[in-house]
């Protein structure tokens, strides 16, 4: 019996001397994204003391390596020396894994569709993180924007961005800044042809399909709707980033009297 | 008791190998530019070899001493001066209160490292001294405990092992070395056109007048795509030859961003990094094609470099 994961078409590549990319289909979705998480987490249960970094986004997991460590390492020997074998192993690893798992779900839930045999046998799908946002048009700088080029009243670009819950699917550009989707395509819409000098911080924005929150302030070019009171990022070594990718967020709208009492940033 | 900045530079930082094991947050790594020199700063004063140093751009800041102190100074050679009288590079050099340390001009090289043997008294952030975004400001302070290990005997004598100086030799001569750089070809390598591989590999071509900390834009024939330039973010490393829409190419250095979204046309090697942070933009450089095993060699006979010789 074929599974889905002996199906998926994982590619290995290095990355320069210090680096492999483990890659799927070059898409924005769910089911990819929670694959790359679940191959994530499956490498982290090796602890690899060479292992520095695995940064997931959209398609790909990116294993950094140190060259000694990994030298140093018996397993390197097991494997020839070579990341590319290494790589495989890990692959291979993960695969016969994540096909247990799917052969426990099928016999379990023979009734159920692909789909959700996808969902059990990933683990990286918690619960929703609820984010309040003051949609006012104070802090929703560009919310007339959206309103004239898209047609659209604040009312329903609220209710749109507020309905849906949205997946992480990677962080970037600022310590803790969390690229979000897809947004509804009626509330869809270019980032600024220019950036802002300056973004204030809890800012929430849209470019294209994407939504995402300013964690700090920063020069910006996105559309912004609206702000959080909450910090999303802290230096304190033990708050960080409240998200990662595979996170499943939900936006819920809040007066600015409300705002004002949660605000984090003051 | 501190070390004193008396005259700010444009972007001088404390750097030390750099914060990893953050970037799936989206925490860049940082780390010095060239960690050659950097390392061999340590190295000559005794300190453990990735031990947080002062990394130092033209125009550069001024110093001053509070206490008694043992220094180095690697890599770019600005013309180091203490108490106006030019000092030497890739030496222990012994400094007293109230010296003052001035950079006179940039003669060679684009970045300068001080080492202070002993240890800096502050705290890390997530295992790492280096700064990011905001570089070192006037009357800046900074604490740093000597360390006991003298480096001098009794007569004022510098004890040097032999094999120091063919590592300080060494070193030098490849961080300032003119050769081509070396990289391996990256996801977008094959979406080039032909005609852009073939250009990539055969011009010349220059350091940027934007160059800074997160990435050195260069300067040569303009490259082209078989396709859009658009591709879903993945992460990027330092060394990442990434083409912009332009069709000109930026090399992503310490303090470049975790992920991207430009063409990734490859990435530089580790031993060769260094030798692109000193490119001065007078200097014109080339590029060739490696493997990742000659990578791999070339790294281990720096490290082993940093061992103790005699």
């Amino acid at each position: 019996m074929k599974t889905n994961f002996e199906n998926t078409n994982w590619k290995l590549q290095i990355l320069g001397d210090h680096a492999l990319v483990f890659s799927l289909e070059e898409k924005m979705s769910e089911a990819i994204i929670e694959k790359i998480m679940a191959l994530k987490k499956s490498i982290e249960t090796f602890h690899f003391d060479f292992i520095k970094e695995l940064i997931p986004s959209y398609h790909t997991l990116t294993l950094v390596y140190d060259i000694d460590l990994f030298y140093q390492n018996e397993i390197a020997s097991k494997h020839n020396h070579s990341l590319t074998h290494f790589g495989n192993a890990l692959l291979t690893a993960f695969k016969s894994a994540a096909a247990d798992i799917e052969l426990v779900n099928s016999i379990k839930k023979i009734k159920t569709n692909n789909n959700l045999i996808e969902k059990n046998s990933s683990t990286a799908i918690e619960k929703i993180i609820r984010i309040p946002v003051c949609y006012d048009e104070l802090l929703g700088i560009d919310l007339e924007n959206i309103v004239s080029k898209n047609k659209i009243s604040i009312e329903e670009i609220i209710k749109i961005h507020t309905e849906e819950t949205y997946l992480v699917y990677c962080l970037g550009f600022l310590p803790g800044f969390a690229y979000m989707g897809k947004i509804n395509e009626l509330i869809q819409i270019a980032r600024h042809a220019s950036p802002r000098k300056e973004v204030q911080a809890g800012s929430v924005g849209i470019a294209g399909m994407q939504t995402g929150i300013y964690p700090m302030n920063s020069p910006g070019g996105w559309q912004i709707i609206g702000r959080t009171p909450i910090k999303i990022f802290d230096k304190d070594p033990s708050i960080l980033g409240k998200l990662e990718a595979g996170n499943r967020i939900q936006f819920y709208s809040i007066s600015f009297s409300e705002f004002e009492k949660l605000n984090e940033y003051k | 008791m501190a070390i004193q900045i008396i005259k700010k530079g444009i972007a001088d930082t404390i750097q030390d190998k750099g914060r990893y094991g953050y970037q799936h947050l989206g925490i860049q790594a940082n780390g010095y530019l060239d960690y050659q020199s950097a390392r061999l700063a340590n190295y000559i004063v005794n300190n453990p070899i990735n031990a947080p140093v002062f990394e130092i751009h033209f125009p550069a800041s001024s110093f001053s001493f509070t206490q008694a102190h043992t220094i180095c100074i690697s890599g770019a050679n600005f013309v180091p001066l203490l108490n106006e009288k030019s000092i030497a590079l890739n030496t222990p050099i012994e400094v007293k209160q109230n010296d003052v340390l001035q950079f006179l001009k940039p003669l060679q090289g684009r970045v300068a490292y001080v080492a202070i043997q002993g240890k800096i008294k502050e705290e890390a952030w997530l295992n790492s001294h280096s700064y990011f975004a905001k570089s070192i400001q006037k009357d800046a302070q900074f604490e740093w405990e000597a360390s006991e290990q003298p480096l001098f005997n009794s007569s004022n004598q510098l004890q040097v092992y032999e094999g120091k100086t063919t590592t300080i030799q060494e070193i030098q001569s490849h961080v300032f070395s003119t050769a081509p750089l070396q990289f391996i070809t990256g996801p977008a390598w094959n979406d080039l056109t032909e005609r852009s591989q073939k250009a990539f590999l055969s011009t010349e071509y220059h350091i940027g007048r934007q160059a800074n900390r997160m990435g050195y834009p260069l300067k040569g024939a303009l490259l082209q795509l078989n396709k859009p330039n658009q591709y879903l973010s993945a992460a990027v490393t330092r060394g990442t030859l990434q083409l912009l829409p332009n069709g000109e190419l930026m090399v992503l250095m310490a303090d470049h961003q975790t992920i991207g979204g430009y063409a990734n046309l490859g990435q530089i090697i580790l031993v060769d990094l260094p030798r692109l942070a000193q490119v001065s933009n007078q200097t014109s450089i080339h590029f060739r094609e490696t493997t990742i095993d000659t990578a791999h060699k070339l790294y281990q006979q720096i490290e082993k470099k940093f061992i103790h010789r005699s």
